[in-house]
């Protein structure tokens, strides 16, 4: 488990790279929180939960908002896909990229009543526009595409899992 | 038996493992929200471990982007153009580093004119990164403490004010945009004299907050920073009034600022070495 910790939070920190080089400040794809909703529901929890505390952290620390926030935030896609992992089958793209939209979405009004709670009253309401609906959706469709990434890390880092795979 | 042993401890691995998460994070937003020096440190740690990586991604990039301006972009022409292309080879990437320098020089010479209007001490400092986030506006840039940067100092480009450094780390700065929600500063009109607070409003837009609704505003008016406050030197460019209301209740008028500075690509910057007193966002 700690070589798939590793090899998923140097993807993270690529994903984070990427995003600063080529992306923001125009466009916020949610990338790493994608990575975040996928490992939870393919990996054990301590992983999971590892895996977006340092995501969050490393978020928070290039931010303004408070230290703590996007672990926080992190934390939400960790939960909404683990209860979503209960209840539905996740094995088609369609409905991955529904629940990774949705929680998403979850996350998002979440972190605008935890700002709003915190001081910042304008924020639940403010900057609710399209394009942040659009880079939800944009991020969502990219759901099958992160699960194939963590196949292959998957197969590389547990042998014995590739066998399994290989065997069925 | 050995079952038995083992089932209730697997059962509370879960619920305690997510206890012992969520009690860590409110501590981590708590000790945030008391803006405890503790946090900054890791904050400064976090940033300095992966800032550089950053950096060095953003050299072999600007390396590549100048080896594919100066080289690859070109074999096509150099297809239609054989004999007077190979008489061109030799000169092209001279001529490529030759216009980036002087697109450099340009920058540089801005700045420092900049520097010498100012006629304060001041330090040119390269953005790095961006905020990640979409509830704050923010940049990270390369000169910290060990520079002489401190928390407080106005960051400037020739076209206007970017913001305010917030956090200084031995390498890195963290400064706050004019346009994030927190940030605030002392501003007049240009053509009227009318005072009033330039308030951050998040994206890419301010607000100019307590100008009576008798006061005369245009749009197009230009806002500059008063002096007063002691964050920002007076009379440098913050942003064009856009949109004007006066009806909204109240005995202010509702400005929107649109910054003069296109704060979504900014590359290099000065750092006016001015602070009197520290704010924190």
């Amino acid at each position: 488990m700690v070589s798939t910790i590793l090899i998923l939070s140097l993807v993270a920190l690529g994903l984070f790279y990427l995003q600063n080089l080529m992306l923001y400040t125009q466009v916020h794809l949610l990338l790493p929180e994608l990575l975040v909703f996928c490992a939870a529901l393919r990996h054990p929890l301590l992983l999971a939960f590892s895996l977006a505390l340092l995501i969050g952290l490393l978020q928070d620390s290039y931010a303004l908002t408070p230290l703590g926030l996007h672990v926080l935030a992190a934390l939400i896609i960790v939960g909404a896909a683990r209860a979503a992992q209960r209840k539905f089958l996740l094995q088609h793209p369609l409905p991955q990229i529904l629940i990774a939209a949705g929680a998403l979405l979850l996350q998002n009004l979440t972190i605008r009543l935890i700002l709003m709670l915190v001081g910042f009253r304008e924020t639940f309401f403010s900057d609710l526009t399209p394009s942040q609906g659009m880079e939800i959706l944009a991020t969502a469709a990219l759901t099958p595409l992160f699960f194939s990434l963590l196949t292959g890390v998957e197969k590389r880092t547990n042998p014995r899992r590739k066998q399994s795979l290989l065997s069925n | 038996m050995r079952q038995t042993g083992v089932r209730p401890k697997t059962r509370l691995r879960t619920p305690l493992l997510i206890a012992g998460f969520v009690i860590l994070l409110f501590f981590l937003l708590s000790l945030s929200l008391k803006h405890s020096p503790a946090l900054g440190r890791v904050e400064g740690a976090l940033v300095s471990l992966s800032a550089p990586g950053l950096a060095a991604i953003h050299y072999v990039v600007d390396s590549l982007q100048r080896l594919w301006a100066g080289y690859f972009f070109l074999v096509g022409l150099r297809e239609k153009n054989e004999a007077l292309q190979r008489r061109l080879d030799d000169y092209l990437p001279k001529e490529v580093q030759y216009q980036e320098a002087v697109q450099t020089l340009k920058r540089l010479e801005a700045l420092l004119e900049l520097r010498q209007e100012l006629a304060l001490p001041v330090t040119a400092a390269r953005v790095i990164a961006y905020d990640p986030s979409l509830w704050s506006r923010c940049l990270i840039l390369d000169k910290g403490k060990n520079q002489g940067v401190q928390v407080g100092f106005p960051v400037l480009v020739p076209t206007g004010v970017v913001g305010r450094v917030v956090e200084a780390y031995p390498e890195y700065a963290k400064v706050m945009l004019i346009v994030d929600r927190n940030s605030g500063a002392d501003a007049t009109l240009q053509r009227t004299r009318g005072r009033g607070i330039l308030q951050g409003k998040g994206g890419n837009r301010c607000s100019l907050e307590y100008l009576p609704k008798n006061a005369d505003v245009q749009i197009g008016d230009l806002v500059l920073t008063s002096g007063l406050g002691g964050i920002y030197p007076k009379g440098l460019a913050l942003g064009h009034v856009t949109a004007i209301d006066k009806k909204v209740p109240g005995a202010f008028q509702e400005i929107e600022v649109t910054p003069t500075v296109d704060l979504s690509s900014l590359e290099e910057v000065l750092i006016a070495r001015v602070a009197n007193y520290l704010l924190k966002p």
